[in-house]
């Protein structure tokens, strides 16, 4: 199957597109310019994402110690092989009938670490960019002419969702699956690159007072109270001093990374989006703000480095999952945010003030799916234009259209919705030397199979876009099928609560 | 298994005969059991308002629900003129208010031992316990109602209610920005493994959303029988810059430790089994300047 373009990122002239596992640079005729290949070496020494096909699916061992997660796969029965140490879980799954009616997760067991966030310096001279299965990020080096140097390489504790840089663009903020923000430096030195006054707080998951004292038991006679949970003790105080031993191989540099990092907040709740907005703060100084957005309708606004451990407030009001925080780039003061509403979120942020919503939803009905019944958005950009306007592009997950807005004074005016049903299904948005939108598509949902991977939209006049397809660019072979690829390509639907459909 | 279905028959039987208006008793314990521990990341059913201004108090305390006329006069207070008062754009709910807010908040209240306890101390101040298991949840509130309804003439009880919510995820969906003045985390579960630390109801991250519902000067209370868990409690409390920890002498001098030690059901528990008991006191720092 082709892996179409899921991730686009604009630097100057330069476009950076993320097809798969690879990272692919083109100039702004979209002449190819050169690749960076996921290093296939990196997959086996990183190991975790490559576990044979027969082999239980296993993730990297976790802070938290023996039983490690285990992701759920399609052929889960068979591989719970018996004697086998790594799925005691499973076995305990099958006894407890209860959890067999709950959907199956449907993790692919191999799971490509597909690039999942990518983004570029203001001044374009780095590209850092995540990979979702192995929970590595990339940062790289760019010469200006498209070609991408890897820098560093960096396994973190939890698979990273979104990710920003500070103001400073010194300071990579990683949002993770766990509900955690980190902060690792764009250049790992020697030296901390941040400010002393930081204090990376204790994490969730790692406890440096339990770390010491790991094999007493943390409940004693008078804590425990019931005939069952004393004789639980007993058992536990045993094997407890039975697995000292394997415990005591694992080091405890096991645990953390070895790499600078530093947790700066967290939600306890999977963190889908990550922005930096700036501001004056109460002194009159130049300030900036952490904004992270999570799958339980919070929209957290946070203090900066060093203080992100202050909340300043909450924009409230989302009914459903949130997947993407935008800020408008010529009116920082202004945030959007979007997810599984069928309404768009105009925010003054620093206000915790809602201006107004947009409904997408009816401008998805009105022209592409009568039928639709909600939208999940899976991309929200905000473009300056070339005659100043600012245009709002929204991409709804495995909708055939293009939704643009219009922000005019502190409103969203919906200006046109580019329907794409021939072509196939947006995948991102970019602007393109800065009057032109460029959408990336994948093509295996469209009617016209040859149509091109990329597509121009110029605008002609206001409400009136003209289109011109890309086809000379690379195509990238994969050897998932198409259901796979599937899975891979559109995760913004899953975070929606299966009550919902209740 | 006909043993089984026999006692899940006799709670409903009982659940039902509580819901009547006139029950005088109060609530039987075994009617109301439930697995102790409940897993705060998964979605369950939770019912909770999208933001705390469309959050109805009314049925909690309804002891308390501002008469209409007032209701309108404190909405069309900030604008003084006659035009609309400033209506949010996603307020569609009308919500009836209250003539106070919530200002003392325990978290995982459990059975209500401390609720009940606290009702008569701050008479008031709207205590409110929040409690993720929904039997419990029950048992509480129907204790609270046979409270009331025995003390029907002085009123009493009527400044405590209880909640079904995951705290956990959504405090900030219930209390503004500095509205509790004290918060209590009373022998909450100590997930002993080291696996289950993440869902332990203390840590430096989830602080920041303590700090958050509760106001500067504002008191956080611990207690616990785990001596780990207290002292995990302690380092993540005292690591996080925006609490600081209450000296001993100011601790005991403080009316609600006492009660916390000795009203809770987990309390009363520790008491009986002869176990030790650790309290820590959390202020909530000024806001620092940014």
């Amino acid at each position: 199957m082709p892996v179409p373009y899921h991730l686009l990122q604009a630097s100057g002239s330069i476009i950076f597109a993320a097809q798969g596992t690879d990272i692919l640079s083109f100039n702004s005729s979209l002449g190819h310019l050169s690749t960076w290949k996921y290093p296939v070496k990196a997959t086996k020494t990183l190991s975790e994402a490559t576990p044979g096909v027969d082999a239980p699916a296993e993730a990297p061992p976790t802070p938290e110690g023996p039983p490690a997660k285990r992701r759920r796969t399609e052929n889960d029965e068979k591989e719970a092989k018996p004697g086998d140490a790594a799925t005691p879980s499973s076995t305990n799954g099958q006894k407890k009938g209860r959890f067999h009616n709950k959907p199956q997760v449907v993790n692919i067991s191999n799971e490509k670490p597909f690039i999942n966030c990518l983004i570029t310096t203001t001044n374009g001279s780095h590209v850092i960019a995540a990979t979702g299965s192995d929970k590595t990020i990339w940062a790289f080096e760019h010469d200006g002419f498209g070609n991408l140097k890897q820098l560093s390489q960096r396994a973190m504790p939890k698979r990273p969702c979104s990710l920003a840089l500070t103001t400073d663009q010194k300071t990579i903020l990683s949002a993770d699956k766990f509900g955690d923000v980190y902060a690792i430096p764009l250049i790992p030195s020697a030296e901390s690159t941040l400010p002393p006054s930081v204090q990376s707080l204790p994490s969730r998951s790692a406890t440096p007072a339990s770390v010491q004292i790991p094999f007493k038991p943390q409940a004693n006679d008078k804590t425990v109270h019931t005939k069952r949970n004393l004789k639980a003790l007993e058992n536990q105080k045993i094997s407890m001093e039975l697995s000292l031993k394997a415990a005591a191989e694992k080091s405890a540099a096991e645990d953390q990374p070895a790499f600078e990092h530093t947790l700066l907040l967290g939600h306890v709740s999977m963190l889908t989006a990550i922005t930096v907005a700036p501001g004056i703060g109460a002194t009159g100084e130049q300030r900036e703000w952490i904004i992270t957005a999570d799958r339980d309708e919070h929209v957290r606004v946070s203090r900066g480095i060093p203080q992100a451990y202050f909340i300043e407030g909450f924009c409230l009001g989302h009914e459903d999952f949130i997947s993407r925080l935008c800020v408008i780039p010529n009116r920082p003061d202004l945030l959007l945010s979007g997810g599984g509403d069928d309404d768009l979120f105009l925010w003054k942020w620093k206000e915790q003030q809602l201006l107004g919503r947009a409904n997408l939803l009816e401008q998805v009905k009105d022209l592409v799916e009568p039928e639709a019944t909600k939208v999940a958005v899976s991309r929200l950009k905000a473009f300056v234009l070339a005659s100043g306007e600012t245009m709002v592009a929204v991409i709804c997950e495995k909708i055939p259209a293009v939704v643009l807005f219009t922000l005019e004074d502190e409103a969203l005016e919906h200006s046109l919705t580019y329907s794409l049903e021939s072509e196939g299904v947006p995948l991102d948005v970019e602007l393109l030397d800065n009057d032109k939108l460029l959408v990336s598509i994948d093509t295996a949902e469209g009617v016209k199979p040859d149509s091109g991977s990329f597509l121009v939209l110029t605008r002609e006049s206001p409400g009136c876009w003209g289109q011109q397809p890309v086809v000379d660019v690379p195509a990238g072979e994969t050897d998932l099928n198409s259901q796979e690829l599937q899975k891979l390509l559109y995760t913004t639907e899953s975070l929606r609560k299966m009550s919902d459909f209740d | 298994m006909g043993v089984k279905k026999n006692k899940k028959q006799k709670r409903e039987d009982y659940r039902a005969a509580m819901k009547q208006d006139d029950v005088l008793t109060m609530p039987r314990k075994k009617f109301y059991r439930q697995r102790a521990h409940a897993n705060p990341f998964s979605d369950h059913q939770l019912v909770y308002p999208p933001r705390p201004d469309q959050m109805d108090w009314s049925t909690l305390y309804p002891a308390y629900v501002a008469p209409p006329e007032e209701s309108q006069q404190l909405e069309a207070a900030p604008s003084t003129t006659e035009e609309a008062p400033s209506q949010e754009v996603s307020a569609p709910v009308k919500v009836r208010r209250l003539t106070q807010d919530v200002e003392v908040a325990d978290i995982g209240c459990g059975f209500g031992g401390l609720l009940i306890a606290l009702a008569p101390v701050m008479p008031q101040t709207l205590v409110l316990g929040l409690e993720i298991r929904v039997s419990v949840t029950q048992f509480v509130e129907d204790r609270i109602k046979v409270l009331r309804r025995q003390n029907e003439e002085t009123k009493a009880y009527q400044n405590v209610s209880v909640l079904r919510a995951n705290t956990m995820k959504f405090l900030p969906n219930f209390f503004k920005q500095g509205q509790l003045s004290k918060m209590f985390i009373c022998f909450p579960d100590p997930h002993f493994k080291a696996r289950k630390h993440k869902q332990r109801i203390v840590s430096t991250t989830l602080n920041s959303e303590y700090a958050y519902a509760v106001k500067p000067g504002g008191i956080v209370y611990t207690i616990t029988d785990v001596p780990d868990l207290h002292g995990w409690m302690v380092q993540h409390f005292e690591a996080h810059p925006m609490f600081e920890r209450v000296g001993l002498e100011e601790q005991e001098a403080d009316p609600c430790v006492e009660i916390m030690r000795n009203a809770t059901e987990e309390g009363k528990k520790v008491e009986r089994n002869k176990g030790e008991k650790f309290v820590a006191l959390f202020r909530r720092l000024e806001d620092p300047v940014f």
